[in-house]
Formats: structure tokens, C-alpha cells, sequence
């Protein structure tokens, strides 16, 4: 691995440590994520700080270049990312969902009474 | 004697729903039988909540839209909610005729079903609106779906007039299907062992308004359907118990 590719990799990692930071700061992520961005920016520091790691890795793994075994890992660990956030996109309409029924019915019971009242 | 709720969920029905209200208004005053309506305003953008409101038609407003789904499962959690004997699904866009509706739920009356589909195709002799001949291929196409995952035959798997007792009114209150709701819960109910009785009904074809179903969305619609009647089969299901 090149040592411009190691420094590429260490910016990476503390971009994203500084990025999941100040997010966490501002609250507009849950410490949970925010843990999962640490993870990811720290296994990209270590790599990159024992590139043999990754050499050995793409070796037994049959990658010709490290560099194709960090896009491709990359791109597994986003499609999975996606799979993740689907589902949770889809518990989220369910909630809503379910509000907007509940909420209109307790709307029209309320004009009921209303009516009534009068 | 049994209460007995219409659902009408409505979008965009200014045409059509006051016609709908007024004809099952008349049925109720010569009828013995009186059915209750609740129509589901799912987010209108035209006149219809001001038509519902003019004229005292009871409604509920849903506060945001929902779809098909959300909008009819609103009112089978009303029709819980108020203790319904039996729900009754009821198009607002002139497709249905009010005459029919003792039809429907008389096998949930006499107990020998638990829900019953208002079918075009049962009857082959009858006249009336049959929908076009692709829908038609749709329509057969789902059938044999629900065929496969449920060793049952069911004709018109598309309809939306159909009536459900007390039992899968608290189902339906559970959980509803957002989109393709019709083909989706016949499957899932019949899984469950719930008896159905299809009956022949003649449907009018539809005054103004937009089908919910669009052509040019029909093969993604058709795809959809059966990748969710596949799931069902192999999901499983705890069977209704009947006393």
C-alpha cells in the first residue's frame, strides 16, 4: 500500500470521526449510531496505520489489489447500511401511520361532542 | 338487530360522494335493516371535505394522506372502536349500488361465513361493468396466486366491496396492508382459516374520479401483488379460533 494512500486514509478516518462529533454534539444523532461511526472511523485508522493487516487480508481473501478490496468491503458495508435504514424507514411509516388514524378519529370524535354541546 | 357500518373511504370524490350518501340515505328509509356510513376523507385536495361537511355527511378527516390502505383500515378501527357488528368496504365513486349490500352481509347474518367479496365474475350471466379485459388478465393472474398459497379459488380478488364480521374487524384494526390491500388481506384471511363466500353483485361503471389503480402502473401493481401473496404461503399464520 502507498503511503500517500495510508495519509488519504487516516484524513478519512478522522473526517469521520470529526463529522459522527459534531453531529453527536449538535443531538441530531443518537449515541448509538454515533458508536457505530467511531467503530468505522477506527478500523479505518488501524488499517491504515498497519497496512499488513490489509495486505495479508486481500491475499487470502484473493484480491489482486488492496485497493479493490476496500471498495469492494466498502460498498458491502453500505448496501448492508441501506438494507438497515429500509427497514427502519418502513417501522417509521407505521408509526406515522398509525398517529395520523388515531389523531383523525380522536378529531372526529371531539367534533362529535361538539355538535352535541350546541 | 345488528349495527352494520359503511366504509367509504374517499380522495378526490367531489363528483360522486354526495350521490353515494343520498342513495344509501333513501335505501335506509325504506329499509328495515339501516346501515351506518362513515366516509374516510383521505386528504382530499378538491371540494369533498366541504361537500361532507355541508351536507352532515359523517366523516373523518384524515389529517395527512395515507393511501388505500391506511384510509380504509381508519375506518375499521372506527367500526371497532364503536362496537360494529359488521364493516362493510363501500366505494364512494358510484361503482357500487347500495341494493346490494343485503347480499353481502347476509352469510355473516346467517353465520356461514365470516367474510364475503361482492364479485363480477362469479355470475357469468349477469350484465354490468366486468372491467376491462387487461384488468381481467390481472385479475385472473392474482387469482391463481391465491390459489397456490391458499388451495382456495377466489374470482374477483381485486373487489372492494366486500363485507368482514366482528372477529376480522379487530384483525383488520390489528394490522392492514397499506398498499394492494384487497388480494393482499383475502389471502392472509383465508391463511387464517376465516370462512369466505363470494357473491355475485353488478357494478356500475365508475361515474368520474381516478381509479386508484393506473394503467401505466399495472405490471409494477401486478409484481407486487404476487411477490406478497408468495410471502403469505410461506408465512405463518395463528388460525382464527370458532366456537
Amino acid at each position: 500500500m502507498s503511503k500517500n494512500l495510508i495519509i488519504t486514509l487516516i484524513f478519512a478516518s478522522l473526517f469521520i470521526f470529526i463529522l459522527a462529533s459534531r453531529y453527536l454534539r449538535k443531538g441530531r444523532i443518537p449515541e448509538k449510531y454515533a458508536l457505530l461511526w467511531y467503530l468505522f472511523a477506527f478500523i479505518i485508522l488501524i488499517v491504515s496505520l498497519f497496512p499488513n493487516i490489509l495486505s495479508f487480508l486481500a491475499r487470502t481473501l484473493g484480491f489482486q489489489l488492496v485497493s479493490n478490496m476496500i471498495i469492494v468491503l466498502l460498498i458491502g458495508i453500505l448496501f448492508l447500511l441501506v438494507m438497515a435504514l429500509t427497514i427502519m424507514i418502513a417501522g417509521q411509516k407505521k408509526k406515522t401511520t398509525l398517529l395520523i388514524q388515531e389523531v383523525s378519529i380522536l378529531k372526529n370524535e371531539i367534533n362529535n361532542l361538539k355538535e352535541k354541546e350546541k | 338487530m345488528k349495527k352494520i357500518l359503511l366504509v367509504i373511504p374517499a380522495y378526490n370524490e367531489e363528483d360522486n360522494i354526495l350521490n353515494t350518501y343520498n342513495f344509501i340515505k333513501e335505501y335506509n328509509k325504506k329499509s328495515k335493516q339501516k346501515y351506518d356510513v362513515i366516509v374516510i376523507n383521505d386528504g382530499s385536495k378538491d371540494n369533498t371535505k366541504k361537500i361532507l361537511e355541508d351536507n352532515n355527511i359523517p366523516h373523518i378527516n384524515l389529517v395527512h394522506n395515507l393511501g388505500i390502505g391506511g384510509a380504509v383500515q381508519t375506518g375499521y378501527k372506527y367500526a371497532y372502536y364503536n362496537d360494529y357488528d359488521i364493516a362493510v368496504q363501500f366505494d364512494g365513486d358510484g361503482q357500487h349500488d347500495v341494493n346490494y349490500v343485503e347480499n353481502i352481509i347476509n352469510p355473516i347474518l346467517e353465520d356461514k361465513a365470516d367474510f364475503v367479496i361482492g364479485s363480477r365474475f362469479i355470475d357469468k350471466e349477469k350484465e354490468g361493468f366486468k372491467s376491462s379485459a387487461s384488468r381481467r388478465v390481472g385479475i385472473k393472474i392474482i387469482s391463481s396466486f391465491i390459489k397456490f398459497a391458499t388451495r382456495k379459488k377466489v374470482f374477483d380478488t381485486t373487489s372492494g366491496f366486500r363485507a368482514v364480521n366482528k372477529d376480522i374487524i379487530y384483525d383488520f384494526y390489528l394490522s392492514y396492508p397499506s398498499e394492494y390491500p384487497e388480494p393482499i388481506t383475502t389471502s392472509e384471511l383465508l391463511r387464517k382459516n376465516y370462512r369466505l363466500k363470494e357473491v355475485s353483485v353488478m357494478m356500475k361503471e365508475r361515474v368520474g374520479g381516478v381509479s386508484s389503480i393506473r394503467a401505466w402502473k399495472n405490471v409494477y401493481y401486478m409484481l407486487n401483488v404476487c411477490l406478497a401473496i408468495i410471502m403469505i404461503k410461506f408465512r405463518r399464520y395463528k388460525k382464527c379460533q370458532r366456537i
